[in-house]
């Protein structure tokens, strides 16, 4: 067939099928053309790294009779299996009309996670003629991040507690190609369920010293910036980083770990779940479970809600397949209808309440395949932390078990400003029985009333020895508890407990990352939240860091800041070895605030901190006091960082709400 | 917050002893120890006070526990009234303006050597406020609106 009849034949069909295009059957119109012709004007050769979108549009002009034809159906097919992506509406096929340029236009164009050079094709309707774009999608290096954080939402309604928890795939440049999380406020702005919502993009970003900002442009246009959360982070190591939400938005404190996977989930698990219940009251829970297959079995475990503790419910339930980004699904377990979780590696998943009613976050840790007794727990270092939505405390303390059963330590409680502590003893317990059933772990500890304000009781749920519970990846620095405040005035409260394997002052010098969340009373918001680094020599420690203050703790307007010189100087108390002072500075809108914080040391890797005010003067003089809780931890490598590399900036932004 | 150190004669202490040593005998081995010694806030312990508000200071002062404080003026004197975190924030949130008369129903504590009386349901007027529950946590307002679409009680009547 000559190419001038082929092309009659073309202009004809396409006559036909689209009756509109110019003049097609209409004597009075205009004539038609006797050759119409399809071209790439976009995109028409591009790569991208799988996941991402690409650059340019899918652009195709359609000329009939020599002028642009408009109002022309065209169809954009890209392979339905191996190398391919999606349109917008998260098809292969995506149908544009031309405008009246003649101009049909595609929407973004995303690699699927195949990697391969392919072909996507444009036809007209009813069109033989194809046009090619020719895509490549290129395989680089991804590392995958599970992330949790918690805290206090300037959004939906402001003022509300949320829990935030996902997974985040990233390239070596830092480009975000994919990711799932789930947000739950309980108060209407609950992540879709059951899928949660998507993360398409975004970047990570960091300076030299671990330090910067991640955001994931994800699904849900109610979070974040119109969909795009900004979350500061602060790397300790390639594995690790301490994070904050960072734009306004809300503020809050969590972590972000490499995740491993496939992790097949089996054994015996302990865990708390912090939050709030369906009457919007503070609620925590703690316990142990063994996870085989599908099914969740041997749980038990112990309630504070609002005040109403309740101990040894057994419970069951059923653990779902993780999907490709580690998320499933625990059902039937009483705590919630739902919780959902992300997997970090086989013994660590993040868990959070998906119900829109109630919402939680929290940690499940594996046991390994330790039978726990009472000898099991030895000198260690604890912290417990409120819930935002209940009292506001802060404990961390150290002890020494002179008799399997028995402890006597130090430690300190801010309580609401008023500040307890000194020497404590107690008792303990571990893989108590309930009902004639021993729970592997699973026990309580008692400190003697008085000694440590009103904080007296906790849930102890033992871990895996092995198993680093602030960085789960770290081979050392392993094993502990997790713990749970019963006192029914400390509802919600949660902690760990770390084993103590270092009081030299000389092993607490050198590089850390530091963060903490801080809450103090005001109105609408009372919680702000830092991440940072600094060095400590000769006792001194000078840092920076970034601080979310979108409820006016440091000055009468809401804070982004970046950069902000952190400093101060280290006491050891010469009586408690691992024990430490600090006036913390930190300067944030030209307005000091001097810190007093005390420092307890497991070792020279992980430090706990909580900041216990008495006599602070506050820049906005509506704050009476506030307290903090938060960890030290020494930095490792972070060459390799899957990050684009920036520069410190400083700034100040300003939000309303 | 201390318990109380009481000075007792040695017989006394005997009949106490006797009498614990019964009570260990009649109560179930199931039943939790009672600790008032260490609760926060014992509902047990509440009292109503009336008086006259004096001021309503915009922050504690130093000493004073973190929250909303409320100056009352009562027959037997001064009283700090510990309002909570939410006691002046927040949809249903107190409204006090010095002169006023209110009833305040909580329990009086010594907090390092300070009196304060934590509040868990003010009245002003005919209105009620609930500020904490009987475990004295203070209702936030979420928790007080809640509180009020699910028809219980935890925030303004």
């Amino acid at each position: 067939m000559s190419r001038k009849v082929h092309s009659s034949i073309s202009a004809a069909l396409v006559c036909v099928v689209v009756g509109y295009l110019t003049s097609c059957g209409n004597s009075s119109s205009k004539t038609v053309s006797a050759v119409a012709t399809t071209m790439a004007t976009s995109g028409t050769v591009q790569s991208v790294t799988v996941g991402m979108a690409f650059a340019a549009p899918l652009a195709v002009k359609v000329m009939s009779n020599g002028s642009p034809a408009g109002g022309v159906s065209l169809t954009f097919t890209a392979p339905s299996s191996g190398p391919s992506g999606t349109f917008t509406n998260g098809m292969v096929t995506e149908t544009d009309t031309t405008d009246s340029n003649g101009v049909a236009t595609s929407s973004v164009f995303t690699a699927n996670r195949t990697a391969g050079t392919y072909a996507v094709t444009a036809a007209a309707a009813g069109s033989p003629t194809l046009v090619r774009f020719s895509f490549t999608n290129t395989n680089v290096r991804t590392t995958t991040y599970s992330f949790s954080l918690s805290g206090l939402e300037a959004i939906c309604g402001s003022g509300n507690y949320y829990a935030l928890a996902g997974s985040v795939i990233i390239d070596a440049n830092g480009n975000v190609v994919a990711g799932e999380q789930d947000y739950n406020d309980a108060f209407g702005c609950t992540s879709p369920e059951p899928k949660g919502d998507t993360i398409s993009g975004g970047t990570l970003a960091v300076d030299p010293s671990g330090q910067g900002t991640l955001t994931l442009t994800t699904s849900n246009t109610k979070l974040g910036v119109s969909g795009t959360e900004t979350l500061g982070v602060q790397f300790v190591n390639i594995n690790h980083a301490l994070i904050t939400q960072f734009d306004g938005s809300a503020t809050s404190s969590g972590s972000m770990d490499l995740q491993t996977l496939p992790s097949t989930l089996s054994g015996g698990y302990a865990f708390t779940l912090s939050g709030v219940d369906p009457l919007y009251n503070p609620v925590a829970r703690g316990g142990v479970f063994s996870i085989t297959g599908n099914s969740l079995s041997n749980g038990v475990v112990d309630v504070n809600d609002v005040g109403t503790v309740t101990t040894g419910t057994a419970f069951t339930g059923a653990v779902s397949t993780p999907d490709s980004f580690g998320r499933g699904t625990i059902t039937g377990t009483g705590m919630a209808d739902t919780i959902g979780y992300y997997v970090v590696g086989p013994e660590v998943i993040r868990i959070i309440d998906l119900d829109s009613t109630d919402s939680a976050l929290g940690s499940a840790f594996g046991q390994g395949t330790t039978t726990f007794t009472d000898a099991s727990l030895g000198s260690s270092v604890f912290t417990v932390d409120a819930n935002i939505e209940g009292v506001e405390f802060a404990v961390a303390g150290m002890l020494t078990v002179p008799t399997a059963g028995t402890f006597q330590g130090v430690a300190d409680n801010d309580e609401q400003g008023m500040i307890y502590g000194g020497s404590i003893a107690g008792n303990y317990s571990i893989s108590d029985a309930v009902s004639a059933v021993t729970y592997n772990g699973y026990g309580n500890l008692m400190i003697t009333p008085t000694a440590l304000g009103y904080f007296t009781t906790a849930g102890i749920y033992m871990t895996d020895p092995s198993l680093n519970l602030n960085d789960p990846n770290n081979t050392s620095g392993g094993g502990g508890a997790l713990l749970l405040a019963l006192d029914p005035y400390f509802a919600g409260g949660t902690g760990v407990v770390t084993p103590q394997t270092d009081t030299a002052t000389s092993s607490f010098a050198g590089n850390y990352a530091f963060g903490a969340q801080d809450y103090y009373t005001g109105n609408p918001g009372w919680e702000f939240d830092f991440v940072g680094q600094g060095s400590i020599s000769g006792g001194n420690l000078t840092g920076t860091g970034l601080v979310s203050d979108p409820f006016c703790f440091f000055i009468f307007s809401p804070g982004i800041y970046s950069d902000l010189p952190f400093s101060g100087t280290v006491t050891p108390d010469p009586f408690n070895p691992g024990r430490y002072t600090l006036t913390l500075n930190v300067t944030a809108a030209g307005s000091l605030v001097p810190f007093q914080v005390v420092i307890y040391q497991a070792s020279g890797g992980q430090l706990f901190w909580v900041d216990e005010d008495t006599t602070v003067t506050y820049p906005n003089d509506q704050i009476g006091t506030d307290l903090f809780s938060g960890s030290l931890q020494q930095v490792g490598s972070l060459t390799a960082l899957p990050a684009a590399r920036r520069l410190a900036v400083k700034t100040h932004v300003a939000r309303n709400h | 917050m201390m318990c109380s150190h009481l000075t007792m004669s040695t017989r006394t202490i005997a009949g106490l002893l006797s009498s614990l040593l019964f009570a260990i005998l009649v109560i179930p081995l199931n039943a939790q120890p009672t600790r008032d010694c260490s609760q926060y806030y014992d509902v047990r312990q509440e009292v109503t006070l009336s008086g006259t508000v004096s001021g309503v200071p915009a922050r504690p002062g130093p000493g004073m526990i973190m929250g909303s404080h409320l100056l009352l003026t009562t027959v037997s004197g001064p009283v700090d009234t510990s309002l909570g975190r939410w006691g002046l924030q927040g949809k249903g949130s107190l409204s006090l303006i010095p002169g006023q008369q209110v009833e305040v129903t909580g329990v009086m504590k010594t907090l390092k050597n300070k009196e304060v009386f934590v509040a868990r349901i003010v009245k002003v007027g005919d209105k009620v406020y609930t500020l904490r529950n009987e475990h004295g946590i203070p209702l936030s307002p979420q928790a007080r609106g809640h509180a009020i679409e699910m028809g219980q009680n935890g925030g303004t009547l």
